[in-house]
């Protein structure tokens, strides 16, 4: 009850989107547009070795070649991809060596946001509270990762990509792209051309990380668009949790989000990827603005044994095209999707997961939850396949969509492809609103309308916010609230 | 437009459904048709059909052609439609026009019977259902293996009408059974069931059900198995427009893969844009139940029997569901026949 008496609070004492300042700093950018220079101009800025460039280049002339995908229940104006700048980063001295050398205006900003960047800072509060590396992106760089030291002692790599590919290029080489291939699809493709940072993520044999590693990605600047990629290795019998975080100034224009993340889990590796995405959703009554989110996320389950979790709690974004996968080729691997969406406004979603069985033995699990309220779209597209070598497979997929109002709009479209005559696949789907009777028990005990709606709305996700790290489910139970706010009228 | 006879009728393939066409993804076309075959030529059928006994009048249709089924206000009938195909090698279309006044009642026990190889056969309905009238339509496909068949219904509804489909496929090359209903709601209802047996070849079983005003009730029931290297396919959309509130869906598609070769495709969605609605669906594919089968065994039945009865009672739920007495038992022995194939 305290949760959600906060919860409350929260609502009342917020406007819908809190994160939507700008941070008014000195940056520099890559000359606007989008062609092989630009490429080079991105590789140059991170110093990158030849054989990095030359990728870029190869990806850069395939997505040449690539139509934008228009099958997902979106609906956009065309995206002028010459209008944009694809590279932007704060001016920074050469080679900050501290925090102490970053702009302030940069730490103000993370400070703002409650992302603790000095590591002191984490440990302040109770004593032996859990702690977690961060890596914060600001547009197009890396600004800070914290902890590194001490998750090197047990050689574990937490850094940016930026780095990773000039301190570890024989990890980058063998890894990069091996799940999510360059001309996967059109906006891989793109990311693969331009990405500028994100992190990199490499868990030795035997080895549980310490602690939560986690990025907090921030889009700043205006006309640009943010292209990150993360690549994440467990080797054999390692574990790893890693929760990415997202926010955008509010601004009337579209700002393009195209990110691409790897995770390799190998032998009895075990990867846990928790994601709270709250991007700028553009202004609720008109659509203007927000963050056009298309981003690949694909886990390959490699090893035998080795199990990969996604949980995922959307609320952002103006439209989201997003589907993390697992490819569960590892005898006896695993794979979980849990997620919750929430539309408000005029967002649009088309989310869900794909369960792809191709060792023997596997199973999946997943459970997606969508609420849709405002004049919003919400969609669970998920695909869940086995082959014909692929014995003893099984999946439990569970979807329910609730909806507020009469102007929102649920769907489900789930895919079953099933070639083998012991594979187990089990799906089950509902779509309903609030329950009258809940909300009249609620309200008769002296709830308001509002806090009746966030309290059921509470009881509705909870199986997912219960996989989430336990500080992160608290604020994606706020979040959740927040990005509700004015639905209930 | 993406379509088989428009493709067959303009002789421009690029037409044909392939499976980058969404609704087709599982049942590409485009593959397997590389000219347009000869029309075929007029033949003449003999014996009866699989429904001749059972109805009170029976109409043929051999090798394409065109035909109106008529009601008038308060009449009831039971009608036989026999669409035959003899032919090798060459293609036919057919064209049905069903129209019932207000109050009417038809029973319809459609049959595709093939006799011959390699031909194409499409065939379009046109429903219509005028208020408070009623269709029972039974369809039972028995195409020959190495054949395209592809049947498309459009169905529309006046209030308070009920339309109750059963579609019986036992496959071809390429088979599809297609059926669009217009669901007004205001009272009208609507079942869609479907049963699938295969030992070989591919069945598609697609419908698309648009609630367009408040109150309707659709109750969707498919089950199949498949043996073989067959291949089943099911995709069911519901659709519930905005103000189709008080919409109550309900849709389960359920399978059984008993060999390593078969494939059974699954999409089953929910496409909704009211709130005050109650829509589920449920989707699984797996194996019969060991326990079930360790059971009959222990009480002497062998192994084959074993498993042919417990088929024979998961498909029997969706006979059940037939209203008609006589189409039920002719649907049961024909289920029985296909499940003695598949053992």
């Amino acid at each position: 009850m305290a949760a959600v008496t906060k919860t409350v609070e929260q609502v009342k004492a917020l406007e819908a989107y809190e994160h939507g300042f700008v941070t008014d700093i000195e940056q520099e950018f890559a000359p606007k547009g989008l062609n092989a220079d630009i490429v080079r101009f991105i590789s140059a800025k991170k110093g990158e070795p030849d054989w990095m460039l030359q990728w870029r280049l190869e990806a850069f002339e395939r997505w040449l070649a690539l139509d934008e995908p228009d099958w997902a229940n979106v609906d956009y104006p065309k995206i002028d991809f010459q209008d944009a700048y694809y590279y932007a980063a704060p001016k920074e001295k050469v080679g900050p060596k501290s925090l102490d050398e970053i702009d302030p205006d940069i730490l103000e900003t993370y400070k703002k946001l409650g992302i603790p960047l000095r590591e002191q800072e984490v440990l302040l509060g109770v004593e032996g509270a859990p702690r977690y590396a961060v890596d914060a992106v600001f547009d197009s760089v890396s600004v800070v990762t914290t902890f590194k030291k001490e998750l090197a002692a047990v050689g574990v790599i937490f850094c940016p990509m930026s780095e990773a590919i000039r301190e570890h290029p024989e990890l980058v080489r063998q890894y990069l792209g091996s799940v999510v291939p360059t001309s996967d699809n059109y906006y891989a493709c793109l990311n693969s051309a331009v990405f500028s940072d994100g992190s990199f993520v490499y868990v030795p044999p035997g080895v549980r990380c310490p602690m939560e590693l986690s990025t907090y990605f921030r889009i700043n600047a205006a006309q640009s668009g943010q292209f990150e990629r993360t690549l994440i290795i467990a080797d054999a019998g390692s574990y790893v949790s890693y929760l990415e975080g997202c926010t955008a100034p509010m601004r009337d224009e579209n700002q393009l989000h195209a990110a691409v993340v790897e995770l390799v889990a190998l032998e009895d590796a075990e990867i846990k990827y928790s994601t709270v995405q709250n991007w700028f959703p553009g202004d609720p009554v008109t659509g203007k603005g927000g963050i056009y989110n298309f981003v690949t996320k694909r886990a390959d389950c490699r090893g035998d044994r080795s199990k990969v979790s996604w949980t995922q709690v959307e609320t952002g974004s103006a439209i989201t095209w997003k589907y993390p996968s697992c490819i569960l080729r590892g005898d006896g691997s695993s794979g979980e999707f849990y997620s919750i969406a929430v539309t408000n406004g005029r967002q649009q979603a088309d989310t869900g997961t794909k369960m792809i069985h191709l060792g023997s033995d596997t199973k999946s699990r997943i459970i997606s939850k969508g609420i849709s309220a405002g004049a919003s779209s919400n969609t669970y597209r998920g695909l869940v396949s086995t082959n014909h070598k692929a014995a003893n497979a099984r999946n439990f997929t569970q979807c329910d969509s609730l909806l507020i109002g009469k102007t929102c709009a649920a769907h489900t479209v789930p895919y079953i492809e099933a070639r083998n005559a012991t594979a187990k696949f089990e799906h089950e789907a509902t779509t309903t609103r609030l329950s009258e009777d809940q909300l009249f028990y609620a309200m008769q005990r002296g709830l308001s309308k509002e806090d009746a709606v966030a309290l059921l709305v509470n009881g509705f996700v909870r199986e997912v916010l219960q996989e989430l790290p336990m500080e992160f489910a608290v604020e994606a139970q706020k979040l959740v609230a927040i990005s509700l706010e004015g639905s209930v009228g | 437009m993406i379509s088989l006879s428009r493709a067959l009728e303009t002789g421009d393939l690029s037409l044909l459904p392939s499976r980058r066409d969404e609704d087709w993804r599982w049942s590409d076309l485009r593959g397997l048709i590389r000219s347009v075959p000869p029309q075929s030529q007029d033949a003449s059928a003999h014996g009866d059909g699989p429904f001749t006994a059972v109805c009170d009048e029976s109409m043929l249709i051999i090798n394409g052609g065109s035909a109106r089924i008529h009601l008038a206000e308060g009449e009831s009938k039971t009608i036989a439609l026999r669409l035959v195909s003899r032919a090798v090698g060459t293609q036919h279309h057919a064209q049905v026009l069903i129209d019932l006044a207000d109050g009417a009642q038809l029973t319809l026990l459609e049959s595709h019977e093939g006799d011959g190889s390699g031909y194409i056969s499409t065939t379009d309905l046109d429903i219509r259902l005028g208020a408070g009238s009623g269709l029972e339509r039974i369809v039972l496909t028995a195409e020959a293996a190495d054949v395209i068949a592809v049947s498309q219904a459009a169905v529309r509804l006046a209030p308070n009408a009920r339309y109750r489909q059963t579609t019986l496929a036992a496959g071809a090359k390429r088979e599809r059974n297609e059926t669009q209903v217009v669901h007004p709601g205001q009272g009208a209802s609507v079942r869609l069931d479907g049963a699938y047996l295969l030992g070989q070849g591919h069945t598609d079983l697609t419908s698309v059900v648009t609630h367009t005003g408040e109150g309707g009730t659709t109750s969707q029931l498919t089950k199949g198995a498949v043996a073989g290297q067959g291949r089943g396919v099911f995709q069911g959309r519901i659709v519930v427009e905005r103000g189709a509130d008080q919409t109550d869906a309900k849709m389960g598609h359920h399978a059984l893969i008993l060999d390593d070769r078969a494939e059974v495709d699954a999409k089953p969605e929910l496409l909704i844009f009211a709130d005050d609605v109650a829509c589920a669906h449920g989707n699984t594919v797996g194996q019969l139940d060991e326990t079930a089968i360790f059971y009959a065994r222990q009480r002497g039945i062998p192994l084959s029997e074993a498993r042919a009865m417990l088929t024979e009672a998961f498909v029997g739920e969706v006979i059940d569901r037939i209203e008609h007495e006589g189409a039920r038992d002719v649907a049961r022995a024909w289920a029985m026949e296909k499940l003695r194939g598949l053992a």
